[in-house]
């Protein structure tokens, strides 16, 4: 649904942001929280930070996107892959996949070099992604490495982290999802 | 001599008929050359690709349609709402703000979150609630179609 409207350049900033706080609910409801509640680990590629940065830079109020997301599901452990704005937009033009979709044409819509487009709203995502990372305690991986090198540093970094409790101040989002009767055998 | 500031009318309620046939009330209550038209629910067309989802998709919560529907209420505004007041024309919204709200309220959402959900709807110049169900048809409005389709 996202894809076909962002496709056609039809999302202002506010639609687009409620759109993925939609998508972001509907996931956590079912499948995130059912997963953690039968005890497996759920792996999020990406999550709620993402939206945070993107809308940010989009010109929406932190605040506003912030609260659209409550009760807030909080992970055990948030990666940051950092990379500059330069290696970010190399990495999409070679990316084919990247490249055959509208995504830096769609990203600053007063800019008509989609190249210049994409590394003017990216610089800007790059830097929501540092204030966030410096507010939420993110664990930043320098992406600019090497793959086996990351993923080295990932294994470690993961293995430490792995044991660990439900989280306290994930209550609300909890409560709010048993009550629509997740949890349900 | 003022201009006069176009009419912006919010109508709703729980009937879908009953707000149509409030809303067309209220339009025809503007003069003929300043009528702009009804702003209907679903206009962006989500809630249909979301009622023809498949099973496996699972069935969507209060919270999750009420954001669905913000984002429709925020298409609605960008090409509908705001384009007919700013041509200086009066437009009905029906349903608008109030229906969510009182839908999300009766699912036992936080009055917090739903004000912050639709910090960015202007305020109507008037608003109407249909009361009166239309029994002539069934509605199909939004919280029919929430009833019908939410956890």
């Amino acid at each position: 649904m996202i894809k076909s409207r962002k496709a056609l350049h039809a999302l202002s900033p506010e639609e687009f942001s409620l759109l993925h706080a939609a998508d972001f609910r509907h996931r956590v409801e079912q499948q995130v929280l059912p997963a953690l509640w039968d005890g497996k680990l759920v792996i999020a590629d990406r999550f709620l930070f993402t939206g945070l940065a993107r809308d940010v830079a989009r010109g929406l109020d932190l605040d506003w996107v912030l609260k659209l997301y409550q009760p807030l599901l909080w992970p055990d452990l948030v990666f940051y892959f950092a990379v500059s704005p330069a290696t970010s937009g190399r990495r999409v033009v070679g990316d084919a996949d990247a490249a055959a979709s509208t995504k830096p044409a769609r990203t600053s819509p007063h800019v008509d070099d989609p190249v210049e487009s994409y590394q003017r709203f990216i610089t800007r995502v790059i830097r929501e992604y540092e204030s966030l990372a410096l507010i939420f305690n993110f664990i930043t991986v320098d992406a600019e490495r090497s793959i086996g090198e990351q993923h080295r540093q990932i294994r470690g970094l993961f293995r430490d982290g792995a044991q660990r409790p439900w989280s306290d101040w994930n209550a609300d989002a909890v409560a709010d999802w048993l009550a629509i009767g997740g949890g349900a055998a | 001599m003022t201009a006069r500031k176009p009419a912006f009318t919010a109508v709703d309620g729980i009937d879908g008929a009953a707000i149509v046939a409030a809303a067309r009330t209220a339009l025809a209550s503007i003069d003929r050359e300043a009528r702009g038209g009804i702003s209907h629910w679903d206009a962006s067309g989500l809630f249909g690709e979301a009622a023809v989802a498949g099973d496996e998709a699972g069935r969507p919560s209060a919270r999750t349609l009420l954001l669905l529907y913000a984002a429709d209420l925020a298409f609605r505004l960008r090409w509908e709402i705001r384009p007919a007041l700013a041509e200086g024309r009066g437009v009905v919204a029906a349903p608008y703000v109030d229906t969510a709200v009182a839908f999300g309220r009766a699912a036992g959402i936080e009055r917090a979150w739903l004000a912050n959900l639709f910090q960015f709807a202007p305020r109507p110049n008037q608003r109407r609630f249909a009361d009166e169900a239309a029994r002539s048809r069934r509605g199909h409005g939004f919280v029919e179609f929430a009833l019908e389709h939410a956890t």
